[in-house]
């Protein structure tokens, strides 16, 4: 083979010394959303790092709402940076609740990976606060209320030495330029910690398919795997499809959210964009809420105890309980259904963060009866532990049929069908590039300033499609 | 594997490209989220020039020879200019001439107006140095008798810039007396007022202020309608 026929691919990789990669590569089952959780979030955190290095340079905490509303209305591409961070945060928090949740259920915070898991907890609860600060960054008067509420918060659990360090000494300079100072080094410490995750993750090796493990811990995909392929290029390629599936969904979101048509009607809890400055007429008429995420706290806060009591059932406890789990639970079951204690009480968590966030979102403000409370609180409670420890009676009785089921021959579709999914995703393919090359194209007609909503979903547009053209091309990677 | 399937590969590849290429190429254009919007405005104001307790300044009121460095701002906040009443070595207000400036660095030129006030001495220059944009208290006027070392021997009645020792005239419009400036230094119009002894600054002569693309962008602008003269010691007086 000589210099010519080398490919584009070939020359990038040797360039770049991409096949020395020490990453670590995966069977081909693994090329599945579920096994990429982790990765939504690691590429909505490149983005959060990538627009908010950017708006550095136009963020001004002497003058935090009117600068940041001058990202909206005078800096060019300025309204798509400010309201794809803000949905970069969202997906970045679901990612991690949807990524921790996989984990739990699959109980991947078993031997050998108990500490990789606390560092997740650990990042969660940094994100959350790192959000807080963010939101709190734009000075509207939804940012304004929440740092009164986060002072309250230290001074309700007997921290109220905190307040100068995080908030500053009350001038209103110095507690903006904290709220930067902060924002910037909590997440370089999410960013730190996500290496250390990673490289643990990478370390401890990754969780095979649990049937695979016949459900017992530890279960690890050994290196030596004959299933296993080189991480380059067939991880490179999802990967790359991975990030600008999620770049895309979270440029989509927001520029939909904020077309004239449509940002009008946007309830408050979803705006692209920060509400009225606190000094405006119309910041009487915006209820006090907090961003989605953290609704929950919210109506804690109007439970019938102590704000301390709110403050450490809404979050110190549950955050406490997340990081002992893998401490206490260290059995080798890691079928949900094997641990039916710690499964139920998961679900009874979660139920009670929709039911506690619904509520907040619906009732804000509105004083809780200790009676509605109970009426929440047990159901859920009662149907969960109950449903949970049926399954796992059920299961029970049939696992042995399940784990030593002869996984049996899975039948390959025949080779004339599977060519015609090929000529018909070929042809989607086709149709997916022209129809990017004709939006790249109407984009430049866009007005960078003016037409923020439209570049969003252009660039939205491109980065779905392109994804979509990555995928329809690593079935080949595959074969 | 087959041929077709090769080709296909190929092919579905060359789209892969062609997709990114587009995304790349549509998001690139957001690079100019760095550029910041343009401060500044669009036309030169008519601004008075006030002292610091907002009190008209006379032309009568402006220090003869530097003896003390009169500073305002024109046309936008960091565009400051020396206010200047030039006079002889017996520090009577001399007469200055209309003259015709040229900008070595181009070979073009342009006419100074002249003083302006009761005796037509007064006169308005940028006080950024064209040649680096060094300012006060470097580039200063040296009054008569005060002379300072430039490349042409030691010289009084001058600005200077102690920086890289550019000289120019504040008697012909600034012109350039000795490098390594290019330029002269740019030369406020000023407007007086013979009923009022008032002084206005019009507008800005010759070339374009040091650091600014053009004189109106670049800075912020001067609230109101008139500029603050505050009076600075002379540097070039010890």
């Amino acid at each position: 083979m000589g210099m010519s026929r080398k490919s584009i691919g070939d020359w990038f990789a040797e360039t770049f010394h991409l096949k020395d990669i020490p990453f670590m590569g995966v069977p081909t089952y693994m090329f599945s959303i579920e096994y990429w959780l982790g990765g939504i979030a690691s590429a909505a955190l490149f983005w959060q790092a990538l627009t908010g290095l950017l708006m550095l340079l136009y963020y001004q905490p002497s003058d935090a709402y009117d600068s940041t509303m001058a990202i909206i209305h005078a800096v060019p591409f300025g309204s798509v940076l400010l309201s794809s961070h803000l949905y970069g945060a969202y997906i970045m928090i679901l990612a991690v609740y949807i990524h921790g949740l996989h984990v739990y259920f699959k109980g991947a915070y078993k031997k050998p990976r108990q500490f990789q898991w606390v560092l997740g907890v650990l990042m969660f609860a940094m994100v959350m606060i790192t959000s807080f600060v963010g939101y709190s960054m734009t000075g509207d008067v939804l940012g304004t209320d929440a740092v009164d509420v986060g002072k309250g918060i230290l001074a309700s659990i007997h921290l109220s030495v905190l307040t100068p360090i995080f908030f500053g000494n009350g001038t209103e300079l110095d507690l903006f330029t904290r709220l930067l100072g902060w924002h910037i080094i909590l997440v370089t410490l999410v960013v730190l910690l996500f290496a250390l995750h990673f490289y643990l993750a990478e370390q401890n090796g990754f969780m095979p398919d649990l049937k695979e493990a016949k459900y017992k811990a530890p279960a690890v995909l050994r290196k030596d795997d004959a299933r296993i392929k080189p991480w380059w290029p067939r991880n490179f390629i999802f990967m790359i499809g991975i990030v600008t599936l999620t770049w895309g969904i979270i440029l989509m979101l927001p520029s939909i959210l904020a077309l004239p048509q449509i940002v009008d009607k946007v309830p408050i809890l979803f705006s692209p964009y920060p509400g009225p400055s606190p000094a405006s007429p119309q910041a009487s008429l915006v209820p006090a809420y907090p961003p989605w995420f953290f609704l929950f706290m919210y109506k804690m806060a109007d439970m019938p105890f102590p704000l301390a009591v709110d403050v450490s059932m809404g979050a110190l406890i549950p955050l406490v309980v997340l990081i002992v789990v893998p401490f206490i639970d260290r059995n080798e079951e890691l079928h949900p259904l094997d641990r039916p204690f710690l499964t139920a009480l998961f679900i009874t968590g979660l139920t009670w963060l929709i039911e506690l966030s619904i509520w907040g979102a619906g009732q804000p403000g509105v004083p809780v009866k200790p009676i509605w409370l109970l009426l929440v609180i047990i159901p859920p409670f009662i149907i969960s532990f109950g449903g949970i420890y049926l399954l796992h009676l059920m299961w029970r009785s049939i696992k042995p049929k399940v784990i030593n089921a002869d996984p049996g021959d899975k039948t390959t579709a025949s080779n004339v069908a599977e060519d015609k999914v090929d000529k018909l995703l070929s042809a989607l393919s086709i149709i997916v590039t022209a129809v990017a090359v004709i939006i790249l194209l109407l984009s430049f007609s866009l007005n960078p300033i003016t037409d923020g909503p439209l570049i969003g979903l252009s660039w939205s547009a491109l980065l779905l499609l392109f994804s979509a053209d990555v995928f329809i091309y690593f079935r080949y990677e595959l074969k | 594997m087959g041929d077709v399937d090769q080709s296909r590969r190929t092919f579905l590849k060359s789209l892969v490209i062609i997709a990114g290429a587009s995304m790349v190429i549509g998001m690139l254009r957001g690079l100019e989220v760095i550029v910041p919007p343009s401060v500044g405005i669009s036309s030169f104001p008519l601004l008075q020039l006030v002292d610091e307790n907002g009190n008209p300044i006379k032309a009568s009121d402006v220090p003869i020879n530097g003896q003390k460095l009169a500073m305002f701002n024109y046309p936008l906040n960091n565009e400051p200019n020396y206010l200047l009443n030039l006079g002889n070595d017996s520090n009577q207000p001399v007469e200055i001439p209309a003259t015709s400036v040229s900008i070595p660095a181009t070979g073009q030129s342009y006419t100074f107006p002249g003083g302006v006030g009761p005796n037509k001495s007064i006169v308005a220059y940028s006080a950024l140095c064209e040649h680096l944009g060094c300012a006060y208290p470097e580039l200063t006027f040296y009054p008569p008798g005060v002379k300072t070392p430039t490349f042409n021997g030691p010289m009084d009645k001058v600005i200077h810039c102690s920086c890289h020792g550019s000289t120019y005239d504040p008697y012909k419009g600034a012109a350039v007396i000795t490098g390594p400036t290019t330029k002269p230094l740019p030369a406020v119009q000023l407007k007086w007022d013979p009923d009022t002894d008032y002084l206005y600054a019009v507008t800005m002569i010759g070339p374009t202020i040091y650091g600014h693309t053009d004189d109106l962008s670049g800075g912020s602008p001067i609230s109101g309608n008139s500029t603050t003269v505050k009076l600075m010691s002379n540097p070039a007086l010890g």
